[in-house]
């Protein structure tokens, strides 16, 4: 993209860490506000960051979000190390998940989360390599609302 | 309309908890109010205000409430929460209502209450 980020942070994400889940999408709609970014982009970012996050810690070892503010835009990368999706477009159909029965009984897996990225952002790229981990790449347009 | 934006946590809390723990934001304006028990629906369809009905009492709850600006989570059934997840309520501000009501009942009578 080239221009540099008005504001830039990583925030961890632990693996299969229920009970922490949310706190890196709590940081990073932190880090937006400070930033002056709109109520409405927050509220997308919060979303669509939390989903990311959440599939993070069901399913993967490891992993964090880094977040670049920039004048006209919010770009998210999620990055895990864990097994990847084998079947990205199979992920994407809504109420398709892979979650644990576990998971599913406190309420996740509920094959809402990537449906629900996309449609809170403008742009996403799902890169997953199989046995290695995944890598999510979002953007949302400041000023931009929920598509559908 | 005039009426029911009248509605706060605590009129709610009044009305249907028999225990409130958590957060103390008692003086938001409850908006609206949803069932549900699957953490993603609530974050997608969750609008600033509600209030949040559910079975789930782990800690997660409460950042989905926070993320999804609602204003306060009604456990029912007598569904007591998680210490941590009453730790994390405190900090995101999220107050916590207890009931042991159902969660049909709950809905039925924070409609009543003019909640809508």
């Amino acid at each position: 993209m080239g221009d540099a980020p008005l504001a830039y942070h990583e925030f961890p994400i632990l693996g299969r860490a229920y009970f922490l889940g949310g706190r890196a999408s709590t940081s990073v709609k932190r880090v937006l506000g400070e930033a002056g970014v709109d109520e409405g982009t927050i509220q997308r970012v919060a979303v669509a960051c939390y989903e990311a996050e959440m599939n993070v810690v069901l399913h993967a070892r490891s992993g964090y979000v880094a977040v670049s503010v920039y004048a006209d835009r919010v770009e998210l990368v999620v990055r895990d190390q864990g097994p990847g999706i084998e079947d990205v477009d199979l992920a994407m159909t809504p109420g398709w998940s892979s979650a644990s029965e576990e998971a599913r009984s406190l309420g996740f897996g509920a094959g809402m989360g990537l449906p629900n990225i996309k449609q809170h952002s403008d742009a996403m790229r799902v890169e997953s390599t199989p046995g290695a981990g995944v890598c999510l790449l979002l953007t949302f347009q400041r000023g931009g609302t929920a598509h559908g | 309309m005039a009426e029911s934006a009248l509605i706060t946590v605590a009129d709610v809390a009044r009305e249907l908890a028999t225990q409130v723990t958590g957060g103390e934001a008692l003086q938001t304006p409850v908006t609206g109010a949803q069932v549900c028990d699957l953490l993603s629906h609530v974050m997608a369809r969750g609008r600033e205000g509600q209030v949040w009905i559910t079975i789930q009492t782990h800690p997660n709850i409460v950042a989905v409430a926070a993320l999804a600006r609602l204003s306060a989570i009604v456990l029912a059934h007598g569904m007591q929460p998680e210490e941590e997840t009453v730790m994390r309520a405190e900090d995101e501000g999220i107050p916590l209502l207890l009931s042991e009501d159902s969660a049909y009942t709950l809905a039925g009578r924070l409609y009543l209450l003019g909640v809508r």
